[in-house]
């Protein structure tokens, strides 16, 4: 019995069947760690992409206006002004009297009660036969019975009390009548505007039928009644020759008149300090049935004009160069633009300030546009058929419209930004001051007025630019130079040579844009037809001395040991780059010399041959510095994939080839390239996502120009290159910024399609030479 | 030991065959560096037989094998002394290109290694590579090639499709019908049954038998049964020695070495 109990030796012990209870545990916690950090990645992917399109996503909604209360006036207002937070507007009548109302209900009085009248003072027999009111300005100017004219300025003294509230309290200065037009015949219209050259008050007059407007230059202090009485500095006669005069528009540069007949002709005078002279007339309608203009109105920046026709066409018409039959370049006007057709007739066009929207009255609507990329921006039914007058505050945040009900209707304007669009991202844009539409990135400028141009398109030129020349450089030499080290090299230089090129990947790109930009650019500037020579010269130099190689008689050949064959090689490449070099001068002589403009003499320069006969420009920081660098960044890491994915063709393969009688080269090229693609594809995919991506060398070693040419020899500037250079100037939430965004989306979607097309070409060309 | 080590003469076994020396080793030696893979081996093989290399593990057949097409040149560090004649004329003839030598030499080997490329191409491979490009040519000359590897009937529906879709056994008959594709004289096999099921093994070795009409054949084979199955010629090795060669009959019946008796009969190996 006790023998039988007695466990043998080598029985099997069932203790050490049972998993351990802490193997289990760490199996599960790990599968659900690992599926933790998968599922962060995805997520944190995701997370970004949704990031960039909140970032990008507002510069495509149109402006938001919601109404504020309406303040009710007099029918009779036909003009009016009001302070800057909307407080306390006015409304002037024909007669010149000014009435404030409160538009909001304070301790004082009640919304809409009126806080203050005020009427001109004048003498007998004097009457108010015309007013033009500048609300942003608070501004209202009369012109009486007599030729004179009354400047009233509006201002706003605020007061606090203890609680901090604030009240408001017009301040009215009129000026005394000045006498400006013919004597004693009353002013038909008038318009006050104040620029950079100075006061232009201008006012229209008939006699006998005739219009005829006079303008005077006045000091600045034309308005501040009291300190004395200003004389007009000079006067002119501008409209003798205008018969049929419809309309007037005064830029607020106070340069120049724009008088528009009825017959729908544009008539343009310069006004400067000791004349007017006219400039130019044009018929923007010239070839519609109704050629007559229905509105017109003057885009901020005083450079653009909107036009309005009878049949609802709207055309921007602006004052840019252009040549003359003469060949001269001259500034004249010329239409930029052709509109989204209207609902009808135009009825009015009221500019915005600080951008280029603007309001268009017509066929019963408002519209507020864009003139530069033509967007619609708000659409929304007019109050009344007549809208005497609209005004856009001066931040672009309320919009202010007096109906003909004498209803002061306000809104609030929500339209951060205003010169987004597609167009203006994609589009060709003909902007102000430019001879013809064209795709521009220019965010900022020294000048007030500028416009700032977000065209993406010179940007993706250059990413593409950019990574083309690199991949130009970089493919060919990193591929080749896979193959060989993978299947011709000694093993012992491989052992040197990978590492070696995995350091290389590490380099940091700023050194890299660092040596490129202050190193290589001057040397390869100062000696570029050599070089040029010299690249041209390695290929077929590398070629024949193959050539010469395979025609070596065998014995030669056989005591170079496998693999050293470049041993070879290289002193006779050295010595036909030598040969390139030293006779790069003599090539130049012969065929790049060209006369120098300056000395006139005869110089042979391959940078000024190309200059002179491209077309194109020359930098010394250019495309073929830039893509020799990149392709350092990038020879690496395609070298490395491609090598491993080569290396990792199984020597059965190439056995099998060679077994059957292939050379080694095309074992290489049918059997060790083509099971090896899908890796190699990779490495390209990879090296394409660097150079696309790269940002350092393209800041530091181009020009960073955004320009589109193809032009090997000048710079570019790339989607990534633009965001590190301008994101740091670009305030939070302005349309620079979300445009750097949409930069980095298109950044993204580039990589985005044309890694997946590479994906699927990858797993395509995988299934096809996959090995067992 | 083979204490001679002069050449072992062999009767013509039928009267098929053709020059009995037509792969002529003499006095052969080979290195790997510093490390002696053969020594002093000296055999005929006749043309259009089939001779068997045999012997245990690391004994320097599959080197010999590969030195027939000098598929080893590529190894670093080897030296040879002694020299191999095909058809009278030594293989390291500085006027022989090694390419063409591989052209007359085919080989299949212990592994299938079919290209990643469909059936079509792995068969024409060598066809194409000589830069034939007439596609009637490489038609018939695909069919003619799967016949002869008896593979015909199993792929000629599907010829275009990838190589690496066929069974083991097929891949390898595969291999044969890419070797012969080009019409070698000679074809070289390293255990081209070891990583086969005893079913494929027997259609290959059916094949050898019908080969050997056209093809003279060296096959490298662990199984035993097998030689005395396919081959004409036995050739025993050990340790980098030819210990013994003769007819395939009289090595399995009647060895005349001591070892080759104890290999036989399984006492080591
Ligand atoms: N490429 C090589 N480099 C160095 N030694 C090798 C190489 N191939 C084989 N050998 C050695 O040569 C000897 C013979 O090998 P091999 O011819 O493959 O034997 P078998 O095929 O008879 O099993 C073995 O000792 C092996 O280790
Ligand atoms: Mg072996």
């Amino acid at each position: 019995m006790s023998e039988n109990s007695k466990h043998p030796p080598d029985a099997p012990i069932p203790a050490r069947f049972q998993v351990s209870r802490f193997t289990l545990l760490a199996d599960t916690w790990m599968g659900r760690l690992i599926r933790f950090g998968g599922i962060s990645v995805v997520a944190a992917v995701i997370g970004m992409l949704v990031f960039l399109i909140c970032q990008v996503l507002p510069l495509f909604s149109g402006a938001k206006l919601e109404p504020l209360s309406p303040v009710s006036f007099e029918k009779t207002a036909v003009g009016f002004g009001e302070d800057e937070y909307g407080e306390l507007p006015f409304t002037c009548d024909q007669t010149g009297t000014l009435v404030f109302r409160r538009a909001y209900s304070s301790s004082a009085s009640a919304p809409g009660a009126v806080v203050k009248t005020w009427s001109p003072t004048l003498t007998p027999g004097q009457k108010v036969t015309a007013l033009r009111t500048y609300p942003r300005d608070g501004i209202v100017v009369l012109g009486l019975s007599d030729g004179n004219v009354i400047e009233v300025k509006v201002t706003y003294k605020i007061t606090f009390d203890e609680k901090g509230g604030r009240t408001p309290q017009p301040q009215i200065l009129a000026s005394p009548a000045q006498p400006l037009g013919r004597n004693l015949l009353p002013c038909l219209d008038v318009w006050s505007v104040k620029g950079p050259n100075g006061h232009l008050v201008i006012c229209r007059q008939q006699e006998a039928g005739r219009d005829f407007l006079t303008a005077a230059r006045l000091p600045e202090k034309f308005a501040s009644a009291g300190s004395g009485l200003p004389a007009p500095v000079k006067a002119f006669n501008i409209a003798s020759d205008i018969p049929e005069l419809e309309r007037v528009l005064v830029p607020s540069t106070a340069d120049s008149v724009i008088v528009i007949r009825k017959d729908g002709e544009v008539r343009v005078y310069t006004i400067d300090e000791e004349d007017v002279t006219f400039l130019q007339s044009f018929r923007p309608f010239a070839s519609l049935p109704d050629s007559r203009i229905a509105a017109a109105g003057l885009i901020f920046g005083n450079v653009s004009l909107v036009v309005n026709s009878f049949s609802g066409v709207e055309e921007v018409w602006s004052i840019y160069p252009q040549v003359q039959p003469d060949g001269q370049s001259l500034r004249r006007w010329g239409k930029i633009h052709d509109c989204d057709a209207l609902a009808g007739a135009g009825k009015g066009i009221f500019p915005a300030v600080g951008n280029k929207c603007y309001l268009t009255v017509a066929g019963g609507r408002m519209q507020i546009r864009n003139m530069t990329n033509g967007s619609l921006r708000w659409d929304a039914p007019a109050p009344t058929s007549e809208i005497r007058q609209v005004v856009f505050s001066r931040n672009y945040d309320r919009l202010t419209v007096l109906s003909a009900d004498g209803v002061l209707r306000r809104w609030s304007v929500e339209d951060y930004h205003p010169e987004a669009s597609w167009n203006t991202f994609f589009g060709k844009i003909w902007y102000e001051g430019a001879s013809a539409p064209a795709y521009t990135w220019q965010s900022s400028s020294g000048a007030d007025e500028f416009e700032a141009k977000y065209s993406l398109v010179p940007l993706l030129y250059g990413t593409i630019k950019g990574t083309f020349y690199a991949l130009l450089f970089a493919i060919p030499i990193a591929l080749l130079a896979a193959i060989y080290v993978s299947q011709f090299l000694r093993p012992e230089l491989k052992k040197i040579i990978k590492p070696t090129m995995e350091i290389m990947a590490s380099l940091p790109s700023v050194v890299l844009g660092f040596l490129a930009g202050l190193w290589l650019a001057p040397i390869v500037d100062a000696n570029l037809l050599p070089l040029i020579c010299i690249l041209a010269a390695l290929a077929p130099a590398a070629l024949t001395a193959g050539f010469a190689w395979s025609s070596l008689p065998q014995p030669i050949r056989r005591k170079v040991g496998p693999g050293w064959e470049f041993a070879y090689l290289i002193p006779f490449v050295v010595f036909c780059g030598w040969l390139a070099w030293q006779s790069a001068p003599l090539i130049e002589s012969t065929f790049f010399s060209v006369k120098d403009v300056a000395s006139g003499q005869n110089i042979s320069d391959f940078r000024e041959w190309w200059r002179q006969n491209s077309g194109w420009s020359y930098d010394s920081r250019n495309s073929i510095v830039v893509g020799f660098v990149m392709g350092f960044a990038v020879i690496p890491i395609v070298f490395t994939i491609a090598e491993d994915a080569l290396s990792n063709v199984p020597d059965a393969l190439v056995s099998g080839s060679l077994a059957l009688g292939a050379s080694r080269w095309q074992t290489v090229w049918s059997v060790v390239v083509p099971t090896a693609i899908s890796g190699i594809v990779s490495g390209i995919m990879i090296g394409f996502g660097r150079a696309v991506g790269e940002t350092m060398i393209v800041v530091m070693a181009t020009g960073n120009t955004p320009v589109m040419e193809a032009n090997p020899f000048n710079g570019m500037r790339t989607l990534s290159a633009n965001i590190a250079v301008e994101l740091p100037e670009a305030a939070v939430g302005h349309t620079h910024y979300r445009a750097l965004f949409l930069g980095a989306c298109c950044l993204f979607a580039l990589t985005f399609v044309i890694n997946t097309f590479a994906e699927i070409l990858r797993q395509r060309l995988r299934e096809r030479y996959k090995v067992v | 030991m083979n204490p001679s080590a002069s050449r072992i003469k062999v009767q013509p076994a039928t009267e098929s065959e053709g020059r009995k020396d037509y792969i002529r080793i003499q006095d052969y030696g080979f290195w790997y560096g510093a490390k002696k893979a053969l020594d002093a081996i000296s055999l005929d093989v006749p043309e259009r037989r089939v001779v068997a290399f045999i012997g245990p593990s690391g004994c320097g057949k599959s080197t010999l094998l590969r030195n027939l097409n000098r598929m080893n040149d590529l190894v670093d560090g080897i030296r040879h002394e002694g020299d191999i004649q095909i058809a009278g004329r030594s293989i390291y003839d500085p006027g022989i290109e090694v390419i063409s030598l591989r052209r007359r030499v085919g080989m299949v080997f212990q592994k299938s290694n079919p290209f990643p490329k469909s059936i079509y191409d792995n068969v024409v491979y060598a066809l194409r590579i000589m830069g034939v490009t007439d596609r009637a040519l490489l038609d018939e000359a695909c069919e003619t090639s799967l016949r002869k590897a008896a593979l015909w009937d199993e792929v000629k529906d599907r010829l275009n499709d990838s190589a690496l879709g066929l069974s083991g056994g097929q891949m390898q008959r595969l291999c044969i019908a890419r070797a012969i594709a080009n019409r070698p004289e000679i074809l070289l096999m390293d255990e081209p049954c070891s990583a086969l099921d005893p079913i494929a093994t027997g259609k290959i070795e059916e094949l050898i038998h019908e080969l050997k009409a056209q093809f003279t054949i060296v096959i490298v084979t662990h199984s035993m049964q097998q030689a005395a199955r396919v081959s004409d010629h036995t050739a025993f090795f050990y340790l980098g020695k030819l210990i013994e060669y003769d007819t395939t009959e009289k090595i399995f019946m009647n060895p005349s070495q001591a070892q080759t008796e104890a290999y036989i009969s399984g006492r080591f190996g």
